[in-house]
């Protein structure tokens, strides 16, 4: 496989780091949760101080980003799910963090860690298991009318739609991913070997081939990380919030106008 | 060979889905003209409907490289 990309002196090294059998992407997860764990303790050590000796005063730098951030979050979700989820800015908001760090991570040359198919696949198994679970709490045993509901013989048509929207969320971030990474590799292959075709009689082997990548990849990263990155936290975020939304209860005015009017 | 011919047909489906961003565009556009206060509302969703057509073209693309580089 075309594999020149910085990563491979990393992969090998991960593999085998403390004697196990990990692959590379996991100690970039670990790194992404470490800059995460880091900047939430910043953040929360600086509220503490403000918030114990000046109270009163506007926020300022890394604070205001984080004010700014989980009232952005909250809101979003009161207004996507209704009143009922109050307390969902929180998992939303780290979900969204994560993401968009796990895609931006592909600019340090390191895979990304949304480039293993296990990490999507988490992810689209927490809103899965979410879906179901809000279903099951607001409904109790009428759980299980989902399955029959137009009509009984409906039942393996159903069984099978409910995978659906696992399915289409993971492949959707494992794609991109995935399809940005290969290009890239692709890219820097060929830049490389035109470079060392260019300069490859007057440098020496290890310097003759980093000359026209620079400025060309900067582009291409821009696009499949960055903004493939923000963009896929954003369908992610909001489908993820539509489809629990939908198992929430029904609201008491939405049942009046149902039955009519009464 | 085979694995190539596999590609192939597995992009074909890349077809549609550009055909499908085509129409969400340009009804997203037509919408915007018509009423230039929605600007911003009608950008994001058509950025976020753009890349929801884009899904099974991604789902295509993931395959043939699977067919290519790994089967």
């Amino acid at each position: 496989m075309i594999n020149v990309y910085a990563s491979d002196s990393f992969n090998e090294r991960a593999s085998k780091l403390l004697d196990w059998d990990l692959a590379p992407e996991v100690i970039t997860s670990l790194m992404c949760v470490i800059i995460i764990i880091i900047l939430t303790i910043i953040i929360g050590c600086q509220a503490t101080y403000h918030r114990k000796h000046h109270p009163y005063k506007k926020t300022k730098g890394l604070l205001y980003l984080g004010e700014f951030g989980v009232t952005y979050f909250d809101n979003m979700v009161e207004d996507m799910m209704g009143p009922k989820f109050k307390g969902f800015g929180g998992y939303i908001m780290i979900i969204a963090v994560y993401l968009f760090l796990a895609f931006i991570f592909g600019l340090t040359g390191l895979p990304s860690p949304m480039t293993n198919l296990a990490v999507p696949l988490t992810f689209g198994l927490s809103t899965f298991v979410m879906i179901h679970a809000t279903s099951f709490k607001f409904k109790g045993w009428r759980y299980f009318k989902r399955y029959i509901d137009p009509n009984p013989v409906f039942l393996p048509i159903n069984l099978i739609s409910m995978w659906s929207p696992l399915i289409s969320l993971t492949c959707r971030l494992f794609g991109n991913a995935i399809s940005g990474w290969v290009l890239m590799s692709i890219v820097y292959y060929a830049l490389e070997s035109l470079s060392d075709m260019i300069f490859g009689g007057v440098l020496a082997a290890g310097l003759s081939s980093i000359w026209i990548a620079p400025f060309i990849a900067p582009a291409l990263h821009c696009y499949f990380d960055l903004f493939a990155g923000f963009i896929q936290t954003t369908v992610f975020i909001f489908y993820s919030q539509i489809m629990i939304g939908r198992e929430g209860p029904e609201d008491a005015e939405e049942k009046l106008s149902l039955e009519g009017g009464h | 060979m085979d694995a190539a011919l596999c590609a192939a047909i597995a992009i074909f489906a890349t077809f549609p889905s550009a055909i499908g961003e085509a129409w969400v565009c340009t009804v997203a556009i037509n919408g915007m003209s018509r009423n230039p206060d929605m600007y911003s509302k009608l950008r994001t969703s058509l950025i976020l409907s753009c890349s929801l057509v884009e899904t099974t073209a991604i789902y295509s693309f993931v395959i043939a490289i699977l067919v290519l580089f790994v089967g």
